[in-house]
């Protein structure tokens, strides 16, 4: 084996069930609840004070639906109602009781107001808005904070996540995956963290799509704080931030598995782009096996530590092999989206460098062996093709054909 | 009765004339020093003590009172010995003759013997009492060689007091040294061949641009690829010292003490390399007796920071104004102090504490924050002042199994120098060294070259700062290819080390 990291051969036992335990539908599903019987505005003041309550989560909060029939009934029975809850911590009494003193419509407003001033909007499962998606993912969170359209939601989403730590190859491929599928009209859902989600994000949006950020944060406090602009960014392009925890409440620690749940629920299918052993990217892959979604995953080099939990995924069959972003579409069943802005042509040795590198990505030193150009010339001609966005180093020292490369490539 | 006698002292690496008075009186016997003489200086009153008592002469029974005039100016070495030795004979009138000595500048410390010996900074003082109007000077016999670097100085080697004393007061004439000339060639190898480096064409080409336009460089890469190796090989690629640079630079390894006194002018251009552990006034100069540091010494060279990001913060931080202005300042209770400092910053670093941040083939066991943390200790104006990154990575089996293309460090030094002689008749000056101002106003780019420029800017959202070097480094990069004018494949090549933007 190579390296310190590496733990022994890829196992049998499974990546996935070590990492969440599958939850029984009667638990927490929302079945049998009748969403539609339900009195919207008298209940969402209390769907907001309940979804407050410490301890209360998707399957807790349907558990009181379920034996107290409203929000409001749960509300009247006080403590009481902490004992129909899989887990209490230890601050719940105490929580619960402040949000009584100050009254459901009270706390309800302020987190109304506390939602605006961070440019966003409480969604509940009563709202029409809700997304279909995750309506139709038990236990479904019941009230959202969203900033942007909801309507992006409404489309075909797919969820592209990966490690923080990602590697040129796995930008690379983020960004060809997340372009192909916005020009087809999906929305790009991830989780804005650094590394994979980020690039996915990026370059959904810079091919002129859609894409859906879930943060494992409150709206008014984006993380990671480096991904802020990108954050606005999203929303100003029709995208949306969308977040399970409600603004103007004590800091706390980022919810990354809540985050997960959400995200492999928005979505249609969840692609790995690259992630290494117990990276966070497997437990949405988990969830999302969980809801029924489809998952895919982009194998990486058998010696690429930062691939081993994709090539898990799918040595164990949990996840489909992604071989294109092209046969990812077809997967899908969305149809291919515009030709990319045209380019004009290219002259002798652009042609000579692009067509290496669309082999094999590559660094420079090895593009001076497969073209015979001289350094200077070489590093000039791969500067030019990448402010023509034909190629991408992603930070590293390996240069990697953008998708117009490739498509130009499939032309000629 | 009153003499006085001339010397010199040193102010950061700059001479400045000093006048010796001595007086004589009736009183208990005694001998002070005054003039914000320091501890060495003190000390002159033993050494001058058992060397004019053990050169045959007499030390006067009297009250005897030295200045060291400036006397505002603190004053520190062992270079006052003679001076004030020759000044107590003049006014105890064991040294009658003393016209001499009015013209005549003194230097030099005092064995107990009366030996005459040399002294740091011996260039300086003598350039600093020679631009006072004193057409002579005694110094050490060793020191004759640094002293007479200074043309029109005459400058006489005196082994002992005796001999100093004899020569002045006219008994026994000394010698006039030889004026020392510049060698004209460069001696040796002083590193590394870059035939020994293989691979990394990148970091190969970013090294010779660097060298050619005095660009600053850095390097980062896991550890082993060879990045050291590489940027050692530096020490031999750069062209020898101008003649006025060498003077300026052998000036500042006299005052440092750093002189071959037999070879006391340089010829090849400083590489300095010191090690991470070192303090901020090492690096940059300073400290009670102000000395020049790393950075002043590597004037007009090559200051080579292996492993960068172990340095201090502080002494990092320092290296700001260096880069910016080409000089340090070191503010001191009586004001501040100047030394020249322009250098070429080669700097190397892994991407994160572990190293294997990006590394294919290891996992890196960094925590995010600390590696954010740990290439953070470069901070923002620094890394603004650095115009080539190259990103290096293990070289493929593919590509380090070639050896057929590998370039020795002889081809790629002509290619050095000639870009060099092109910006020396062009501009006189480095293209790394131009002005802020001046290229502000004008780049030196046709207007192809600034459309290209600016339509890359837009596409990689580069400051105007980095605009700007990048500028200068398409320039040299022009310059290595012997073009006149900046083209649209130099803007490129050069575009090609602007580093990754932080996303």
């Amino acid at each position: 084996m190579i390296g310190v990291g590496a733990r022994g051969p890829i196992s049998s036992a499974s990546a996935l069930t070590a990492a969440a335990p599958p939850l029984r539908p009667e638990e927490g599903g929302w079945l049998g609840i009748d969403l539609a019987a339900i009195d919207r505005e008298a209940e969402v003041p209390y769907w907001i004070a309940i979804s407050l309550v410490p301890g209360v989560g998707p399957v807790g909060f349907a558990r009181l639906l379920r034996r107290y029939g409203s929000a409001r009934a749960a509300w009247a029975a006080g403590p009481a109602l902490l004992t129909a809850l899989p887990r209490v911590p230890d601050d719940a009494v105490a929580g619960l009781a402040r949000l009584h003193r100050e009254g459901a419509t009270r706390v309800a407003d302020r987190v109304a107001l506390a939602a605006r001033g961070s440019g966003g909007t409480i969604l509940t499962a009563l709202d029409a808005d809700y997304p279909a998606a995750l309506a139709a993912a038990d236990p479904r969170p019941p009230v959202l904070y969203l900033a942007g359209d909801p309507a992006s939601m409404s489309r075909t989403c797919v969820a592209i996540v990966g490690t923080r730590r990602a590697s040129g190859y796995g930008r690379s491929c983020a960004a060809e995956i997340a372009e192909e599928l916005a020009r087809a009209g999906v929305t790009i859902v991830s989780g804005l963290a650094l590394g994979i989600d980020g690039q996915a994000h990026l370059a959904a949006i810079e091919a002129g799509g859609r894409s859906v950020a879930v943060l494992p944060s409150p709206l008014d406090r984006i993380y990671p704080p480096r991904h802020r602009d990108l954050a606005a960014r999203l929303v100003a392009t029709g995208g949306a931030l969308v977040s399970e925890l409600a603004p103007g409440s004590a800091p706390g620690k980022p919810d990354f598995a809540r985050r997960n749940r959400i995200i492999a629920g928005l979505a249609r299918a969840v692609v790995v782009v690259e992630a290494p052993d117990r990276s966070g990217a497997l437990l949405t892959a988990a969830a999302a096996i969980e809801h029924g979604r489809e998952v895919f995953a982009v194998p990486g080099p058998i010696d690429a530590i930062a691939s081993r939990g994709c090539n898990r995924l799918i040595a164990d069959h949990q996840a489909t092999i992604v071989t294109s972003a092209a046969a990812l579409l077809h997967r899908i069943g969305a149809q291919p989206g515009g030709q990319p802005v045209s380019v004009t042509s290219l002259s002798d040795p652009e042609a000579l460098v692009l067509h290496a590198l669309l082999e094999r990505p590559a660094s420079i030193e090895e593009l001076l062996g497969r073209t015979d150009m001289a350094t200077g010339p070489l590093a000039s001609t791969l500067t030019l093709l990448e402010a023509r966005g034909l190629v991408e180093s992603y930070g590293g020292a390996t240069f990697h054909p953008t998708l117009t490369a490739r498509r130009i490539g499939r032309q000629n | 009765m009153l003499a006085e006698t001339l010397s010199a002292s040193i102010v950061g690496v700059e001479g400045l004339p000093v006048r010796v008075e001595v007086d004589v009186a009736f009183g208990l016997p005694a001998l002070t020093i005054v003039g914000l003489a320091g501890s060495q200086v003190q000390e002159a009153r033993e050494r001058v003590r058992s060397a004019l008592r053990n050169s045959g002469f007499e030390v006067p029974a009297r009250r005897i009172t030295i200045n060291l005039s400036p006397a505002d100016l603190p004053k520190d070495g062992t270079g006052y010995d003679l001076p004030i030795a020759v000044g107590i004979l003049a006014a105890s009138g064991q040294l009658r003759d003393v016209d001499r000595l009015r013209e005549t500048a003194l230097v030099g410390e005092l064995g107990l013997d009366g030996a005459v010996r040399p002294v740091p900074g011996t260039m300086a003082l003598a350039a600093a009492s020679f631009g006072a109007g004193i057409p002579s000077l005694i110094v050490a016999g060793a020191a004759t060689g640094e002293a007479a670097t200074v043309s029109g100085l005459r400058v006489h080697g005196a082994a002992s007091l005796g001999e100093a004393v004899g020569h002045l007061a006219g008994v026994r004439d000394l010698a006039v040294a030889e004026p020392t000339r510049l060698p004209a060639t460069v001696a040796g190898s002083r590193g590394p061949d870059l035939a020994e480096v293989a691979g990394q064409p990148l970091a190969r080409r970013g090294l010779e641009i660097a060298l050619a336009g005095h660009h600053n460089l850095a390097l980062c890469g896991p550890p082993g690829i060879g990045k050291t190796l590489l940027l050692r090989c530096a020490a031999d690629l750069m062209p020898p010292l101008e003649d006025d640079e060498a003077i300026e630079v052998s000036r500042i390894y006299s005052v440092a003490g750093l002189l071959d006194r037999r070879a006391p002018l340089l010829r090849e251009r400083p590489f300095r390399s010191p090690h991470h552990t070192i303090s901020t006034q090492a690096l940059v100069g300073g400290g009670p007796r102000v000395r020049p540091g790393e950075a002043s010494l590597a004037h007009r060279g090559i200051l080579l920071l292996d492993e960068t990001l172990q340095f201090r913060t502080d002494a990092l931080d320092a290296l700001r104004e260096p880069l910016e202005g080409g000089s340090v300042t070191i503010a001191r209770v009586d004001g501040a102090l100047t030394m020249p400092a322009r250098f070429t910053l080669l700097a190397a670093f892994n991407p994160c504490p572990c190293g294997w941040r990006g590394s294919r083939q290891r996992a890196c066991t960094c925590e995010d924050a600390a590696a954010r943390r740990y290439l953070a200790r470069l901070s923002g104006p620094l890394r603004d002042r650095i115009d080539l990154w190259v990103t290096m990575a293990a070289p493929s089996a593919l590509s380090s199994a070639r050896t057929d293309g590998i370039e020795p460090s002889a081809g790629v030094a002509a290619r050095i120098g000639k870009a060099w002689r092109r910006q020396l008749r062009r501009q006189g000056i480095a293209n790394g060294d131009l002005p802020a101002a001046a290229l502000a106003e004008d780049r030196g780019l046709g207007v192809e070259a600034e459309g290209v420029l600016a339509q890359r800017a837009r596409r990689f959202r580069m400051s105007p700062r980095r605009i700007h070097r990048a500028a200068r480094v398409a320039r040299t990069i022009a310059d290595l290819g012997g073009a006149d004018e900046v083209g649209r494949e130099h803007i490129d090549e050069a575009l090609t080390y602007r580093g990754a933007v932080d996303s």
